[in-house]
């Protein structure tokens, strides 16, 4: 027979049952709360400090780190800054760009990353002292002065420097416009000249920043030519210069100079015959009240802000428009509500005393070429003939004055 | 008219009136001229000591003003002389003094042997005046219409503008040119008369350029005879004189202050753009990799993810830091001091910790990190199976 023994529930075990339970139920407390339940991890614990401590890395060559040896990280396309905002930046070099650049084909090799680069020499790198990716930027452009000293020393004297050095971190540093590791040629290396990709490569950099202004210059007379390929007509660079970027925020002379700069290609008789527009444009503003005014402005105080108007006050600045365009600022429908801009109580005829830029010849401004005619043969007959009766008169007189003495001694 | 000095030739009001006109002509003329001629070297120089060409121009309208007053005074003396005192008109030109002239041209050719004789005014004396009253209403008009120049197109048609610089220029030319060669000639190079200081002519002068006239007082001709009817006619002629400067001296005033032809301002654009608009580069590649699923197992993604971003550095023939991550087997085995990936402990594993210091140079996304996290934590394991 089987006897079944039976299990008693004693007190003793009763109690460590409990006791069991609940140690069980505090410790899936505690493994609920410990086990993470969400995709953040945790705060890191204090790092092991053995972790990759021998990790430096350095050049095993001869002389300075070669390019592949940089490249060697910085090809990889996740590599990245982080700066202490926790702000992530790729550092990431297009070896291929690189080498197409003007740095990368110079001599054999091209220029080596420490050329520009002069601090970092291996793995890990100084510590950074900029902040941002801006800062780094703006850092990083000083190297260009070290071989580019003129044209670094020009810049100094442009608006971007001045924005800057007025705290505006935005304003262009040399890779804005260069880029950093792409830096195309703009002049020819043997000939010195603009490449005649250089105009459409200038103002697609300038729209980076100044995009307003350059949807009205892509649509002006210059700026859609430009576009088709023409290189005689000014970009950015040839009004507002390119290193000492000037603009008419910068002083008063912007303003006061600017006809000379439309001048330089509008009283160029070979350049406007291409085009057909008369070279009269610049000589016959200057001998206007207009221009006489400015250029004496120009000779008598150089750097005065002045209302006078030049060539932009009446044709517009980046949206200069063919007189072709019915919204030409210039064509006699809109003339005189351009005059009125300055003149606000013209009426009708008033625009009219202005002479369209021709010479006062009878077929355009008949009544000024008539009284120019009148006293281009006033003058010299007038005081020709003064000239004679007094010319006459005066030998006359002096005959006489021999004569008498003579006639008294007698 | 004779007396121990001589013959009186200009009263002093006569002589202040002259050296009024000589201040603004000359005033006048220095700042015209070098604005007609702006271009010019010696013109700009001038504008310069001057303070600029608005200074110069405010000195040109200032001697206007005062010629054009002197103008209406001048015409008050005038209407005097004929209209209170009756005398004639001496220097009213006639065809007398056409005759003269001629005749002392001829003379000083030596074709006549006699010196035409003259009287008050002589005929290059007349030339002179009527010279200078029809060249100042020539500038005074024209130069109003340049002053004025919204005024007079209100009425005119605008090639007036330009028209009336160009005879004020060409006028102002004509002028100083007559002065300088006319009048010098004949005051100051063929004899220095000194009537315009002193008042006087003397004697011989009088002899000299004015015989009928010195002829005339000898001969006791009074040039003026009072009468009964003066006191009357003075008082009528400072009354309608009176009304006749009034008014034009109010339409100096007008003249002056017509119109404020343009702005003071500088002109604003016609159409305002904003300098700055900056356009935001086109994003570079920020190495992000898109967790589309969970990360299962080494098999299921992790090994693609470490793949993708690690093994530029952790793999190939030396592994950075030895670590390599290309395949499970060495990243198990990972030579770190620290190693790699510890199943089933992610905060004791190398990755966590370093990508948790956040100064990598490259780090996953917090999506990447936090299903590497879970995958360790669930022991690492190669495949689904095992997991």
């Amino acid at each position: 027979m089987i006897q079944r023994k039976r299990i008693r529930f004693t007190h003793s075990m009763l109690r460590s049952l409990i006791f069991t339970g609940i140690m069980l139920l505090v410790a899936g407390f505690i493994l609920l709360l410990t086990t993470p339940v969400s995709a953040q991890p945790p705060a890191p614990p204090p790092l092991p400090s053995q972790f990759r401590s021998t990790d430096v890395i350095q050049y095993e060559g001869q002389g300075a780190p070669d390019n592949e040896f940089c490249l060697g990280c910085h090809e990889n396309p996740y590599l990245q800054l982080i700066f202490p905002s926790g702000r992530a930046m790729s550092v990431t070099v297009d070896a291929e760009a690189y080498a197409e650049s003007v740095h990368g084909q110079h001599g054999t090799e091209g220029f080596r990353c420490i050329r520009c680069h002069d601090d970092i020499r291996e793995y890990p790198h100084p510590a950074l002292t900029a902040t941002t990716e801006r800062e780094l930027t703006i850092e990083l452009s000083t190297a260009c002065a070290r071989c580019h000293t003129d044209k670094f020393d020009e810049t100094l004297d442009s608006v971007h420097v001045t924005a800057m050095s007025n705290g505006n971190q935005q304003a262009a540093v040399c890779s804005d416009c260069h880029t950093g590791h792409e830096v195309q040629r703009v002049t020819d290396a043997e000939i010195g000249e603009e490449l005649p990709t250089t105009k459409q490569l200038t103002a697609a950099m300038c729209t980076t920043c100044h995009s307003e202004i350059y949807d009205q210059y892509a649509s002006s007379v210059h700026g859609v030519a430009m576009l088709e390929g023409n290189t005689d007509v000014p970009v950015c660079t040839d009004c507002h210069g390119v290193h000492s970027i000037q603009g008419p925020s910068s002083s008063g002379d912007f303003r006061l100079f600017s006809p000379e700069i439309c001048a330089d290609c509008h009283a160029d008789t070979t350049l406007m015959a291409k085009y057909d527009i008369s070279t009269d444009v610049f000589s016959t503003y200057v001998s206007d009240f207009h221009g006489t005014t400015v250029t004496l402005f120009q000779e008598t105080s150089p750097n005065q802000m002045i209302n006078k108007p030049v060539c932009i006050d009446c044709h517009g600045t980046h949206n200069i428009m063919p007189v072709s365009d019915a919204d030409s600022p210039v064509i006699k429908e809109n003339l005189l509500a351009t005059c009125q801009r300055c003149h606000p109580n013209a009426t009708t005829n008033f625009s009219g005393a202005w002479l369209s830029h021709y010479q006062p010849d009878f077929e355009h401004a008949p009544l000024v070429a008539t009284a120019n005619l009148i006293y281009g043969i006033l003058i010299p007959v007038v005081i020709g003939g003064m000239g004679v009766f007094v010319v006459a008169d005066f030998i006359k007189r002096r005959r006489n004055r021999r004569q008498v003495p003579e006639g008294e001694q007698q | 008219m004779s007396s121990d000095r001589g013959y009186l030739r200009f009263r002093t009001s006569q002589r202040i009136e002259h050296w009024l006109l000589v201040i603004t002509f000359v005033v006048l003329a220095v700042t015209g001229l070098a604005q007609k001629f702006a271009q010019n070297g010696l013109a700009i120089w001038l504008i310069g000591i001057l303070g600029g060409i608005e200074t110069v121009r405010v000195i040109h309208r200032v001697a206007a003003t005062v010629l054009m007053v002197e103008a209406i005074y001048h015409i008050g003396t005038i209407g005097y002389q004929i209209f209170v005192n009756r005398t004639r008109p001496g220097l009213m030109p006639g065809w007398r003094d056409l005759v003269n002239g001629i005749q002392l041209f001829l003379y000083n050719l030596g074709l006549r042997s006699e010196r035409p004789k003259q009287d008050r005014f002589t005929a290059e004396e007349k030339l002179e005046y009527f010279s200078l009253v029809w060249g100042t209403a020539v500038m005074i008009v024209t130069g109003f219409m340049l002053w004025n120049p919204i005024a007079t197109t209100s009425q005119l048609p605008g090639e007036v503008i330009p028209t009336a610089k160009a005879v004020h220029g060409g006028e102002a030319l004509l002028a100083v040119l007559a002065i300088l060669l006319w009048h010098l000639y004949h005051v100051h190079v063929r004899h220095l008369n000194r009537s315009m200081f002193t008042g006087y002519l003397s004697q011989e002068e009088m002899e000299d350029e004015h015989p009928l006239e010195l002829a005339r007082l000898e001969a006791g001709d009074a040039p003026t005879q009072p009468d009964a009817g003066l006191a009357r006619r003075r008082r009528v002629f400072r009354i309608v004189y009176g009304v006749f400067a009034a008014v034009l001296l109010i339409g100096v005033y007008i003249f002056i202050s017509f119109e404020q032809t343009a702005i003071e301002t500088v002109p604003s654009a016609a159409q305002q753009v904003a300098l700055f608009a900056h356009i935001p580069p086109t994003a570079e590649p920020t190495g992000e990799v898109t967790v589309a699923a969970r990360l299962t197992s080494w098999d299921g993604g992790i090994g693609a993810l470490f793949q993708t971003k690690c093994s530029f550095c952790h793999g190939g023939i030396v592994p950075l830091a030895g670590l390599d991550l290309t395949s499970y087997d060495d990243a198990m085995l990972s030579k770190t001091e620290a190693p790699a990936i510890v199943p089933s402990d992610a905060l004791g594993s190398g990755i966590i910790i370093w990508q948790q210091k956040g100064d990598h140079p490259v780090e996953f996304t917090p999506l990447e990190l936090a299903e590497i996290y879970d995958w360790i934590e669930r022991g690492a394991p190669q495949t689904n199976q095992e997991g």
